[in-house]
């Protein structure tokens, strides 16, 4: 019968009633299902659409996560449940969290970093899930934070300045794992985590989607460079092409893609780009060099927006984000938005340093600010909403 | 606002220098950050500031404030105030 054939895989929506319940029941029962976020750039129907496209074969054993991030277009990443089981167990072994007995949710589920680390990881282990709405709640996540015993807590890097805004002056002992991934790891702010979270030990993660999720691992003490994400994980190896992009196989990434255009299998002998630009040093651990797409030329000068939003995290304790922009001669280059507002003397410091460090073709085209950055539902800055975010303050602008 | 002090804040913002390097003296030479791409910026902001365009000839021949200043006059641009 072609209903049969065609049968609806199931569609989770992240914060539904006895949603956790609900993704339990749906990870132990054998139908592959997507987990889709209450907000989401795609519709049911379109998701629908896109498990319609799963080959048989696929539709059992599996479960498909949304992603778009800050770059574009949506798809379905579809990972195995034995492959995620598996990274999570070790997981537990190379983040040492035998002693962790509850981790604390602040990011959707829905985003692969949580869905893994979190909630897989507290299911296959046996471990409590905390869960908060996030930031956009402070005083639960506070309460969670205070209320923590022997936790994990993941975060996202622009996180780290939130907490700082919002809980700065405080202490919680009970975090005795803090994660970051998904964005630039906060290096510069580990002085003030080490005094919020005396007892975590804080690592850098790294990997993306189609990794489901995690590649690198790096404890914030065994280097000072946020560029820094460390060494592969068992099971995962990666390479740079020559054009400095970062590859990888991995036993535990996606299987499938899925989007408007239909399914896509890789192989398991496909090295898959990451998205990023890396090398490895000396040392063995890998250094990340940019997004593709954040190293450009301008006026014959390549232009690596990583290295110069370093300089400008030395001078600039608030968050920063960029968005790419032409200047009037058509040459790319970027737009660096500075948040909160800033001082005149701050927008002046940070331009000597971009003197002093930097020549002028790598400088931002202007300098805005806003009192709040858009942020994704995962917590990254939206960057496609930076552009166009109402009441921007103009600080600076090359005249050309 | 005066237009030697038009001119200061435009080549404070075009070469990124302390207000205090300012001085009617400045040559091309002081200013690190008097590149190519400078020029070009402190063209347009010329043309910007006192509406005011600069040919090519002229753009590129800018080597100190005192060109700059220069060329404004020849442009009916008065500086008198220096």
């Amino acid at each position: 019968m072609i209903s049969e054939v065609l049968r609806a895989q199931p569609i989770l929506i992240d914060g539904a009633p006895d949603g956790i319940r609900a993704l339990r029941s749906h990870w132990e029962a054998g139908e592959t299902f997507a987990y889709i976020p209450a907000k989401s750039p795609v519709s049911s129907s379109w998701v629908a659409r896109c498990l319609s496209y799963l080959p048989e074969e696929y539709r059992n054993g599996h479960f498909c996560l949304l992603t778009s991030g800050s770059t574009g277009t949506p798809k379905l990443v579809v990972g195995r449940k034995e492959r995620s089981e598996r990274l999570s167990t070790v997981l537990h072994q190379v983040q040492q969290s035998e002693p962790v007995q509850e981790t604390i949710v602040s990011l959707p589920l829905t985003y692969c970093y949580a869905f893994v680390n979190q909630w897989l990881w507290s299911h296959v282990m046996g471990r409590r899930l905390i869960a908060t709405p996030g930031f956009g709640q402070p005083d639960v996540v506070l309460g969670a934070l205070q209320n923590a015993v022997d936790a994990m807590l993941c975060l996202v890097g622009p996180q780290a300045a939130l907490l700082e805004q919002m809980f700065g002056e405080k202490s919680f002992p009970g975090i005795i794992r803090l994660h970051f991934a998904g964005s630039r790891f906060p290096q510069e702010r580990i002085p003030l985590l080490r005094k919020m979270f005396p007892n975590a030990t804080i690592f850098n993660n790294y990997g993306c989607a189609e990794a489901m999720p995690r590649l690198t691992l790096r404890a914030a003490d065994d280097g000072d460079d946020a560029r820094d994400i460390g060494l592969p994980l068992p099971g995962v190896q990666l390479k740079s092409s020559e054009s400095g992009d970062l590859l990888f196989l991995s036993d535990y990434r996606c299987v499938a893609q899925i989007d408007a255009a239909g399914f896509r299998a890789i192989a398991d002998e496909e090295w898959v780009p990451s998205g990023d630009l890396a090398q490895q040093r000396d040392d063995s651990h890998w250094q990340l060099l940019g997004r593709r797409g954040e190293v450009f030329k301008r006026y014959g000068e390549k232009i690596a927006v990583p290295q110069i939003l370093a300089t400008v995290n030395e001078h600039w304790k608030g968050q920063v984000a960029y968005y790419r922009d032409e200047d009037g001669a058509g040459e790319d280059g970027y737009v660096l938005v500075l948040c909160p507002i800033p001082a005149e003397d701050d927008v002046r410091l940070l331009l000597r340093a971009l003197r002093t460090s930097h020549p002028r073709s790598h400088w931002p085209l202007r300098i805005e600010s806003t009192a709040s950055l858009p942020l994704l539902a995962n917590g990254k800055v939206n960057g496609l909403a930076l552009r166009d975010i109402e009441g921007k303050s103009l600080h600076w602008r090359q005249r050309i | 606002m005066t237009n030697v002090e038009k001119l200061k804040d435009l080549v404070v913002e075009v070469f990124l220098i302390d207000p205090s390097e300012f001085h009617l003296d400045l040559r091309r030479e002081q200013v690190e950050t008097w590149d190519s791409l400078g020029v070009v910026s402190l063209a347009v902001g010329v043309e910007e500031t006192f509406g005011c365009h600069f040919t090519q000839e002229e753009a590129l021949g800018l080597k100190s404030v005192g060109d700059v200043i220069t060329v404004l006059e020849h442009h009916g641009i008065s500086f008198r105030e220096v």
